[in-house]
């Protein structure tokens, strides 16, 4: 078994380094000026049934979800099958300094009402976040990267107006999972990408800003669904267009 | 035992979703840990005592291997049978992630840090003290754990936390440490009275998904020793790879002294802070984890 | 096991005090046959390996003897069986199909064989060929936390059985590891225990200085190396590194049903620090001693003069004393050391004390005449007897070749310093023994034991040739498959 999957992932390593040099070579002339990829992502199919989440563990917890009940948000799907929370960023196609470009904003991953808000925050590697907590309960946040990532997990506890963690993650990942050990349903994503990325908003739609001009590979990932790939060229200050299609299981 | 079922639904969601990433990683090799051998970085130092990880292999065949595996990774021939969270699994060692650390939540222990677990155990698992050792023979164990994960070679041991002087336990101590009990919501797992029972308590995880219990302060001593300092650097600096997380950025270390002497008075051992609660009649914590009037 | 070892020497019965006889004691001894111990109940129950506590099975090394002198706990807050499966049962089996070659220069025959009136005359004889062990089934464990029990039943190669170990400890009173007691029959607190020697031989597979009575000495006990009968305080540091113990004995060797003294009882202590040594390893320097007293005077039944069990009375005293050496060097060679010092009454040198087993033997006494060996109101000593003393030392070198191979030799002797008699040659008794083996264990795992065990042993002793009081020698090859389960 052990030997089989290796062998595989040494094939499908080898692919994808040849799909890269094949990519570079491509990439002779990039126009100046740079442009955006907007889309939009969809779901095909029947949006699968988000179970509720019983928080009755935690009173505190259970009061901020009296009005609408918590579902899980493994899938979230918004008007015309717009897919909510997918992570899009280019794996193939940028240079070097574009990949390693970080940017200065500092996203945040706030804990308000026992969920992860947002569910799925991706960031740039190196790049700044804070977690923060809205909630009048004591959080534990621990993100559990994986032992070959160079990422290293870490557990804090976060109290009831404790100020925010601040923390980045070294290198790319996709993705680490978070949870509150206190807080058993609780759990969310740090999508940790290199180079310009977008997640998409509760209907679908997306726009990667800042991309220089060139050809690219861009992916789509989806917590459940997996990844989806598509070839964008990019020229100068124009906004290239992408979308995705994710079929339902 | 009904109320169980979502959250054991919930653990097999979460296990289910992140089984996904462990996947699409690479596998640690024999042959890397091999060059990782005999790289600077696996030696030990504890005290005055060097440690040479290449000359340890035969002991750790003798006394660890049937637990924590041929490649360190906790799947040694006896590891199927340890059902946590009663018995838990093995420490993998190829994850460098260490639960009794001097050092901060996601840093790497210092040498002696792993020097004294291995002659300290770990309580209620099957990991007995081996304090029959040599000193050598300890150092030498510990280069030869840090063979096995890529860790020890690109990083170096955490800053180990600063600990101030220990205070004089007095009642209005013994009293602010319930209050740090009370705010942090040590209750939510450890119950308000200690005896592991919190709300949290039952749905815990450790890292690779496996149950786990939280620390009953009645039974026994903390995983990670029983030494006033110890009992300190187990809440400042987390039990990394369990549920139990790091509370230095919420405790100022003077209060840590306070909450030390408090999680005394909820042991059985007797102590002088126990002493002190006896005298003050020091109620336990309102069931909601408020504190009593 | 080794009971095959009483093959050509042993007899179950005690020989009369004759010289040829009497010390045939010293490798007979054996006669209680004496188990290893090597539980893989304890392995299964804690997913440990044989190797994690014995430095090659069934010698402990010292993370084995904590785990003993814990009372078979780890201190893992596990210990108690109630965190087992309740279909695990602390059990295991051990027996050891062999084959030797058993050889012995003077054994006494007849002139013509056959002819019983002419009289006998020494020859050699060997023999060899495939045998069995006895069987050890041992039982032991926790009853719950800090109480902790050991059953033994053991047979003879035969399949008669008897109760080779039974006793039940109090573990870690007040949990302190200074009070630990113990009751019933068990192995003196030998910091070199002959229970987990690793040889197998007749004279290799036991310390001849645990089992060393003078020539003529008729003491019923003194023999550290028999599991005995009594209560014993031991007390140890947290890791082990000081041990010290205190037992009170009937002066029975082990046997039950009070067979002997009326009031008789022996004390052994022993006492013990480890030092590290740095690269060397942890090395462990103690004592011992054993004092005790067993009677020679006996009541009679039905004129007959036959001893009345459980009567004797006229107690007399003996001791033994001797210093322990485990020493280390690294992880691969080590080395122990056992010395003694012994001293019987010359009651019992003069072949009083084990009347009862040997109702028919005589003594000398004051009058000139012999008579049986009880001693009556009245009787006084032959002019010039003396307290039998001698001198011993061993010498175990171990070289651990990896965790699953181990090389030994050993070498002990005994000398004489006092006999008796006046006038008794001075080298009467004295021993000299060397043992030469291997054992591999072609496997380690958590279940059961497994060695290829291969041993000579040669041993030789003065003047106690069983006709002409010449010097006896004999030696042993043994191969086998030691087992357990």
């Amino acid at each position: 078994m052990k030997h089989g999957y290796k062998k595989s992932f040494g094939i499908v390593l080898a692919v994808v380094v040849a799909a890269l040099v094949v990519t570079v070579v491509d990439q002779r002339v990039k126009a100046a000026g740079e442009g955006s990829i907007t889309g939009s992502v969809k779901l095909n199919g029947t949006a699968p049934h988000m179970k509720g989440i019983d928080m009755s563990k935690d009173p505190y917890c259970a009061q901020q979800h009296t009005s609408s009940p918590a579902t899980l948000e493994n899938v979230v799907v918004g008007a015309n099958g717009g897919l909510h929370n997918v992570v899009l960023y280019i794996s193939e196609g940028l240079s070097a300094t574009a990949a390693s470009a970080v940017p200065s904003d500092e996203p945040s991953f706030d804990q308000k009402g026992c969920m992860y808000t947002p569910h799925v925050m991706a960031v740039d590697a190196n790049q700044k976040f804070k977690v923060t907590t809205s909630d009048q309960t004591t959080h534990n946040i621990h993100p559990l990267p994986a032992a070959t990532s160079g990422n290293i997990g870490w557990n804090k506890s976060q109290p009831p107006g404790a100020p925010p963690i601040e923390n980045s993650w070294k290198n790319q990942e996709i993705a680490i999972p978070v949870k509150c050990n206190i807080h058993p349903w609780m759990h969310g994503w740090h999508v940790v990408v290199k180079g310009p990325y977008a997640v998409t908003d509760d209907n679908g739609n997306f726009t990667i800003k800042n991309v220089p001009a060139g050809s690219y590979t861009v992916t789509a990932w989806q917590e459940d669904l997996g990844t989806q790939t598509a070839k964008v060229t990019v020229a100068g200050g124009q906004a290239a267009k992408a979308d995705f299609t994710f079929k339902a299981k | 035992m009904n109320s169980r079922l979502p959250q054991m639904t919930y653990a097999a969601v979460i296990a289910g979703v992140f089984a996904f990433p462990a996947l699409a990683q690479a596998q640690i090799t024999e042959y890397q840990q091999d060059q990782w051998l005999h790289t600077a970085a696996i030696t030990s130092h504890v005290g005055n005592v060097t440690g040479d990880g290449s000359g340890a292999e035969e002991r750790y065949r003798r006394y660890c291997q049937v637990c924590h595996g041929k490649m360190g990774d906790g799947n040694g021939e006896s590891a199927q049978w340890f059902e946590p969270p009663l018995y838990p699994k093995p420490r993998d060692f190829t994850l460098g992630v260490f639960k009794c650390r001097s050092t901060p939540t996601g840093t790497l222990p210092t040498d002696e840090d792993l020097y004294n677990t291995i002659g300290r155990g770990m309580d209620r698992s099957n990991m007995p003290p081996w304090n029959t050792f040599s000193e050598q023979t300890r150092a030498d164990l510990v280069a030869w754990i840090k063979h096995y994960s890529p860790r020890w070679q690109t990083e170096k041991a955490g800053p180990p936390i600063e600990i101030p002087a220990e205070p004089e336990v007095t009642a209005e101590r013994v009293k602010a440490g319930q209050e740090v009990y009370s705010r942090v919501q040590c209750w939510k797992c450890h119950g308000v009275t200690g005896n592991a029972n919190g709300p949290s308590a039952s749905t815990l995880t450790d890292d690779p998904g496996h149950p786990i219990l939280p620390y009953n302060f009645h039974e026994g001593r903390p995983k990670c020793g029983n030494s006033d300092t110890e009992l300190y650097k187990i809440f400042m600096t987390g039990l990394d790879g369990t549920p139990m997380p790091s509370f230095s950025d919420n405790i100022k270390p003077d209060e840590a002294w306070d909450l030390v002497f408090f999680l005394r008075t909820l042991q059985s051992y007797p102590s002088k802070a126990k002493e002190i609660a006896e005298q003050l009649h020091l109620k336990p914590l309102n069931p909601d984890g408020s504190l009593p009037k | 096991m080794r009971m095959w070892a009483q093959s050509l020497l042993c007899r179950k019965v005690r020989l009369v005090p004759s010289f040829g006889a009497a010390l045939a004691l010293v490798f007979l001894i054996l006669a209680s046959s004496q188990p290893a111990h090597a539980i893989p109940a304890f392995a299964r129950k804690y997913g440990l390996r044989c190797s994690a506590c014995h430095e090659s099975w069934p010698m402990l090394n010292f993370f084995g003897q904590k785990f003993k002198d814990n009372g078979y706990q780890l201190m893992n807050d596990r210990d108690s069986p109630i965190w087992q499966n309740p279909s695990y049962w602390p059990a295991t089996m051990r027996m050891t199909p062999i084959w030797h070659r058993v050889s012995t220069n003077r054994n006494q025959v007849d002139v013509y064989t056959g002819d019983t009136v002419t009289g006998t005359t020494e020859a050699k004889i060997t023999s060899s060929g495939f045998d069995l062990s006895g069987l050890d089934f041992h039982t032991a464990g926790t009853l719950e936390k800090n109480f902790s029990f050991y059953l033994l039943p053991s047979s003879d190669p035969t399949g008669a059985f008897h109760f080779e170990s039974v006793f039940a400890r109090v573990d870690n009173i007040g949990n302190n590891p200074w009070l630990n007691v113990k009751f019933g029959k068990f192995e003196l607190d030998n910091l070199l225990s002959e229970k987990r020697i690793l040889t197998l031989t007749a004279n290799g597979g036991i310390y001849q200085l645990y089992h060393f009575i003078p020539a003529g000495d008729n003491n019923i006990f003194g023999q550290i190396g028999d599991n005995q009968l009594g209560a014993e305080w031991m007390g140890h540091s947290a890791n082990d590194r000081t041990r010290i113990s205190a037992a009170l004995l009937s002066s029975n060797d082990g046997s039950v049903l009070l067979p002997y003294g009326s009031e008789s009882y022996s004390a052994f202590f022993a006492a013990s620090q480890a030092f590290d040594f740095g690269k060397l390893g942890v090395s462990r320097f103690g004592g011992y001693a054993m004092v005790g007293e067993a009677p020679t005077q006996w009541l009679t039944n039905g004129g007959s003069g036959a001893p009345i069990p459980g009567s004797g009375t006229g107690n007399k005293g003996y001791h033994r004393e001797g210093f322990v050496g485990q020493i280390y060097f690294g992880e691969h060679a080590d080395v122990t050391v056992v010395t003694q010092h012994g001293w019987d009454s010359a009651w019992f040198g003069q072949g009083y004390g084990d009347f009862v087993d040997n109702p028919t033997a005589t003594c000398a006494n004051s009058t000139g005449f012999p008579a049986p060996c009880n001693n009556l109101p009245g009787t006084s000593l032959a002019p010039g007897s003396r307290a039998p003393t001698w001198n011993g030392v061993l010498v175990e070198p171990h070289y651990v070749v990896n965790p699953q191979w181990i090389l030994l030799t050993r070498y002990e002797t005994i000398r004489m310093s006092q006999q008796s008699t006046p006038g008794t040659p001075s080298d009467l008794g004295n021993v000299t023994t060397y043992t030469l083996g291997t054992r591999i264990n072609p496997f380690m795992n958590n279940r059961a034991g497994f060695a290829y065990h291969a041993e000579y042993n040669w041993f030789h002793q003065d003047g106690t040739s069983p006709v002409t009081g010449s010097n006896l020698t004999s030696s042993e090859l043994l191969f086998g498959f030691d087992f357990d389960f």
